[in-house]
């Protein structure tokens, strides 16, 4: 693609988020942004209890990359359907690659705010399971 | 709105401000008028600007990439110079979120004595509010030449210690920065991560006017009255304060720094582009809640 078809891929989903509501029975709401003024997103897990997802969602307010790369790591997750732990093997790097690094510039902490904030979730899910399971009892 | 309209609004230097109806009227100027569009949102430049406008980005083109600092003048002049901008060219920046960043970019261009600077009043907002034509060209001008400057920082940028013996003697500060982050309850925007400063609070003797009240609804400028009425009435300024802005970064405290200079007329006042990322980190800076 060239620097325009890629602009044209960000500006597509910041003007029509795919997935962007708030999810009432959400198991985790994670918040999550950029430091600098590129935006803030709430991401929105539901785990199958089985290292997979079963639903995601977000909302969230911002520039046009933070706001389109959000939508596209969203909509990835769930159209390949990446287990939990395929989420957090997610590469920053490679996504803003992906997104087109000559489009993002320096903003990159915008552009991977809703990957990071999305692998936070993730991980708030995994922890909240583990506090949850049955310990294990030892006899003495 | 008309110049007529900007003229009855009651400013001190009325000239900084151009109508979007002037812009329309001088897009073919490019000789001597050079239009820049400086915004928070990066991408808004490509999805569509006012036509011959040039773009100018705050991070990559007016910061430097090391250090915590403005671009040497070497490489203003080199930007400029690319822009097709000499040091005769009257610069009329607009941008989004109320004229934030293309304030924050005319502020830099003053730090190198860029003497024509303008402000096309409502700015991105209202030009696409009136219809007017949008472009997705990106024009190109002859290579000017622009010497290079001398970039001076003593006249409306300042530094932490000047700022800490100006708060000491009781001098007039603005902190344009929200409520929230005034008060200490947070260390940034509101929504945003709440990190970038270890410590919450204000700089002792602040007044807090969050930036954007300076501005109406369609994103143009208040007249001098409301103005007067919250920088004078409210925060308590009086004519021929040295007045100090800031806020997280220094580019809304420009916001700031530009209505006191130009609309309200305050003959020294000085951005403090550390702003709290500066003071909220230093080790045993005094902190006001």
């Amino acid at each position: 693609m060239s620097r325009q078809e890629r602009i044209a891929v960000l500006i597509e989903h910041a003007r029509n988020p795919r997935r962007k509501w708030a999810m009432q029975d959400a198991d985790v709401a994670m918040p999550g942004g950029s430091p600098e003024c590129g935006g803030s997103v709430v991401v929105y897990l539901k785990g199958d209890g089985d290292g997979g997802v079963s639903d995601l969602s977000w909302t969230g307010e911002g520039d046009t990359i933070g706001m389109g790369a959000t939508s596209i790591v969203i909509e990835r997750v769930l159209h390949e359907r990446l287990s939990m732990d395929a989420v957090l093997d997610l590469d920053y790097d490679g996504f803003v690659e992906d997104l087109g690094r000559d489009v993002i510039g320096n903003r990159t902490r915008n552009a991977t705010m809703g990957l990071s904030t999305l692998k936070s979730a993730v991980r708030k899910y995994l922890k909240d399971q583990r506090a949850d399971a049955p310990k294990e009892r030892t006899v003495a | 709105m008309s110049e007529q309209e900007i003229q009855q609004k009651g400013y001190v230097h009325p000239e900084a401000l151009v109508t979007t109806e002037w812009v329309a009227e001088h897009l073919g100027d490019t000789e001597n008028v050079r239009i820049v569009e400086s915004d928070e949102d990066v991408l808004l430049y490509d999805i569509g600007h006012v036509p011959n406008a040039v773009k100018i980005d705050w991070v990559e083109d007016l910061n430097d990439p090391i250090t915590r600092d403005y671009v040497s003048a070497e490489r203003f002049a080199e930007l400029c110079e690319e822009k097709g901008i000499s040091p005769d060219t009257t610069v009329v920046f607009y941008g989004d979120k109320n004229n934030w960043w293309a304030t924050y970019a005319l502020w830099v261009f003053r730090l190198f004595g860029h003497e024509n600077v303008l402000v096309m009043d409502g700015g991105r907002v209202k030009w696409e509010a009136e219809g007017r034509e949008m472009t997705q060209d990106v024009p190109s001008f002859p290579r000017a030449s622009y010497p290079v400057p001398t970039r001076d920082d003593s006249k409306i940028r300042a530094f932490m210690d000047e700022v800490r013996a100006h708060s000491e003697r009781g001098g007039a500060l603005v902190d344009v920065r929200s409520p929230g982050e005034y008060s200490g309850e947070l260390l940034h925007m509101p929504d945003y991560p709440q990190e970038g400063a270890l410590r919450g609070g204000h700089i002792p003797g602040a007044a807090s006017v969050p930036w954007a009240r300076a501005a109406n609804e369609d994103g143009t400028f208040k007249s001098a009255e409301e103005l007067r009425g919250i920088y004078e009435g409210e925060a308590g300024l009086k004519e021929g304060d040295d007045v100090v802005v800031y806020c997280r970064i220094g580019e809304r405290s420009s916001h700031t720094w530009f209505v006191l200079t130009y609309l309200l007329g305050y003959e020294n006042v000085k951005n403090y582009d550390g702003s709290w990322t500066e003071w909220g980190n230093a080790v045993r800076a005094p902190i006001e809640r």
